[in-house]
């Protein structure tokens, strides 16, 4: 095994992404094939948006069989549901994107739905290299909310970063709120993450 | 990862329900600016409040901002001034008195506690300088409260203290009659004074407390009776049990967000964090009122039968949830009922449901006491000691801090209305009933005896 890849020469690891229309048993089926494989499940993860489910694995798969064999076994046992899948295989560690002293923080934006605000506002942090690490976004009757939970890089500051979001929100029909993590954590876990809060 | 309805529920408590860190109040030691020369005291006080103190404003607003919570208040809390008076007389106590105002202003800061005397068991010179100074400094400056420790369990009750306190109440009054003797709204007069309080008018730095401290208040009711009002609309048939657990999770997340604030402000200006107050205070805002989670619990009229009941669930209710948040629980952490600061409260006095004999029997469970209650300018002075004395004896009994802030408007009569405008707010004047029944009472002097700490019945 090659320790900076997790590969060897009889395994492989994949990205193996299913989307479907959500319905009981999809993890099961998946996980299923992967299993009949010789295969392994190392870490996973699952979310449902309006109905639509979508799937992420790490999977470990002994090296002789194709991408495209796995792809159609997972298509296989989806058939009923109509799985989408896309396998990739991983070629190296997936770094972390960025800098270990970036902070987290939480975006809130509420306001009237108008096409390309998630463009306009994922664009802004895109230029300034602000990583984000989840996303959450709905409409209900005319109204939007967005959440999104960002790693925002040392050099930039917060309250200029707030000042552009909160203009971008004036004229999008938005009200923005550029809060860091730990007030969230503190308002709603038992135990306080500390280490985070910088002197 | 955090939940989406993890933030979503923050959120709420932030934008609808307008959650703030009351106040942050910067405890700093004084007594090393002593000396002979009372010109120099006033340098040397001045330039120690400047250097502990000259970025705490800065401070809380960046950090306020980076957790999107505001602090709505920025105070100073000095260890006692009478300690600076020993060996000087009136003219050093308005001297210093002026220093501090003008030193707050500097500062940014809107009012500075400490003015202080502790004289629950008797007093010194300095202690003496400084009562007798209290209707001049109280009239002259805007940003000096003043306190005075007048009984303790330990000690007992100083009546003699009280007397002259109730002689001195009319006088300040009476100098600030233009504003309907607004200057004894920044007087209060304690049992068991907690060294650590960052509220406002009794804050100050007391003994055992470092050289300088970070203490914060959390919140105001508002997010209470939001909390409270909501679960009502949302959820089915709900017991009061169920009400005090709703009570005691928004407590938690109150004095979460307090302290995280609390913390990192100390850090940043690299003194120890003192302590969270857990105390609900009111301000005269609609909504941020006391008397309206009363009233969310279904208490329809304040002073009604049910309203102690009440009082004493919602107390116990917000210290379960603010203990299990922190470990760093202090000050008065208790349900104030600042009578003109809090809409309901006046309300319910001007509309006669609350009166002052129900007040009183509700500040047995819950801090801090008579606060801002407006009673009739000729209400006699051995009349306003023995209402001192009474609250101080609910204190002392029960091993608690319980106060007074007692305002009699020159002039004004039962059911007038009295406006101080902005945080202090309005009331209409309380009737106070026997008046002028206590005066032999009072008379006798000298101390009651500190109580028996067993047969606790």
């Amino acid at each position: 095994m090659n320790p900076s890849n997790g590969q060897s020469d009889d395994a492989r690891r994949y990205v193996l992404n299913v989307v479907a229309e959500d319905r009981p048993g999809i993890v099961a089926v998946t996980s299923g094939a992967v299993v009949r494989m010789g295969g392994n499940i190392e870490a996973c993860s699952q979310t449902v948006v309006r109905g639509y489910f979508t799937l992420i694995m790490i999977v470990c798969l002994p090296a002789d069989i194709e991408v495209s064999a796995i792809r159609s076994a997972v298509v296989d046992v989806g058939s009923k549901g109509g799985f989408d899948v896309v396998v990739r295989p991983i070629h190296g560690v997936a770094l972390p994107a960025m800098p270990s002293e970036s902070e987290n923080f939480i975006i809130t934006a509420f306001g009237e739905d108008r096409p390309g605000t998630i463009f306009r506002f994922t664009s802004y942090l895109s230029d300034k290299g602000i990583n984000i690490v989840d996303l959450y976004g709905d409409r209900a009757d005319d109204r939007f909310v967005l959440i999104s939970q960002v790693q925002i890089p040392p050099q930039w500051d917060l309250e200029m970063l707030q000042a552009d979001l909160e203009h971008m929100g004036t004229e999008l029909g938005f009200t923005v709120q550029v809060q860091h993590e730990n007030v969230f954590v503190a308002t709603n876990e038992l135990r306080l993450r500390r280490e985070r809060v910088k002197p | 990862m955090l939940r989406t309805d993890v933030i979503l529920s923050t959120i709420q408590m932030l934008q609808a329900e307008h959650l703030d860190v009351r106040t942050v109040t910067m405890g700093i030691n004084i007594s090393d600016c002593a000396g002979p020369d009372v010109t120099l005291i006033c340098r040397k006080l001045k330039q120690k409040l400047r250097a502990k103190a000259s970025r705490l404003v800065e401070t809380c607003n960046r950090i306020g901002h980076k957790y999107g919570v505001p602090v709505t208040h920025k105070r100073l809390a000095i260890s006692p001034a009478s300690v600076l008076l020993e060996g000087h007389g009136s003219q050093a106590a308005r001297q210093l008195a002026e220093a501090l105002d003008e030193a707050a202003a500097e500062l940014g800061i809107d009012l500075i506690g400490g003015f202080t005397a502790l004289v629950q068991k008797g007093m010194t010179p300095g202690d003496r300088v400084l009562l007798e100074s209290l209707p001049e400094v109280l009239s002259s400056t805007g940003r000096v409260c003043a306190s005075v420790n007048a009984a303790s369990t330990r000690a007992g009750i100083n009546i003699d203290a009280l007397r002259r306190l109730g002689e001195l109440l009319p006088q300040i009054a009476e100098r600030t009659a233009d504003r309907d003797g607004f200057g004894c709204a920044k007087l209060v007069v304690f049992a068991n004074i907690p060294e650590d309080n960052p509220f406002m008018a009794g804050a100050y730095l007391g003994a055992g407390e470092p050289e300088a401290v970070v203490n914060i208040g959390v919140s105001g009711p508002g997010v209470v009776s939001s909390a409270v009002r909501r679960r009502i609309e949302t959820s089915g048939p709900l017991t009061l049990g169920e009400l005090a657990e709703e009570i005691k999770i928004t407590a938690f997340r109150v004095a979460r967000a307090g302290e995280l604030i609390g913390r990192e402000v100390a850090a940043e200006l690299n003194v120890p964090f003192g302590i969270v107050d857990l105390s609900l205070a009111p301000t005269p805002q609609v909504g941020d009122s006391f008397g309206e989670i009363l009233k969310a619990l279904g208490v329809e009229k304040i002073g009604a039968p049910g309203s102690t009941a009440a009082v004493a669930m919602l107390n116990d209710a917000v210290k379960k949830g603010g203990m299990f948040a922190s470990s760093s629980v202090g000050g008065l952490s208790g349900a104030f009922l600042p009578v003109a600061e809090d809409a309901a409260l006046a309300d319910a006095v001007r509309q006669g449901h609350l009166s002052l004999e129900k007040l009183e029997a509700m500040t047995s469970v819950c801090s801090v006491g008579l606060d801002m209650v407006v009673i009739p300018g000729d209400t006699p002075p051995p009349t306003i000691a023995a209402l001192m004395a009474d609250e101080l004896a609910i204190g002392v009994i029960n091993n608690k801090t319980t106060s007074t802030r007692l305002i009699p408007a020159p002039g004004k009569k039962p059911g007038d209305m009295v406006e101080f405008g902005g945080l202090f707010g309005a009331s209409a004047v309380i009737e106070v009933r026997n008046a002028a029944c206590s005066g032999t009472f009072i008379e006798f002097g000298g101390r009651i005896p500190p109580p028996i700490h067993s047969l606790t019945n």
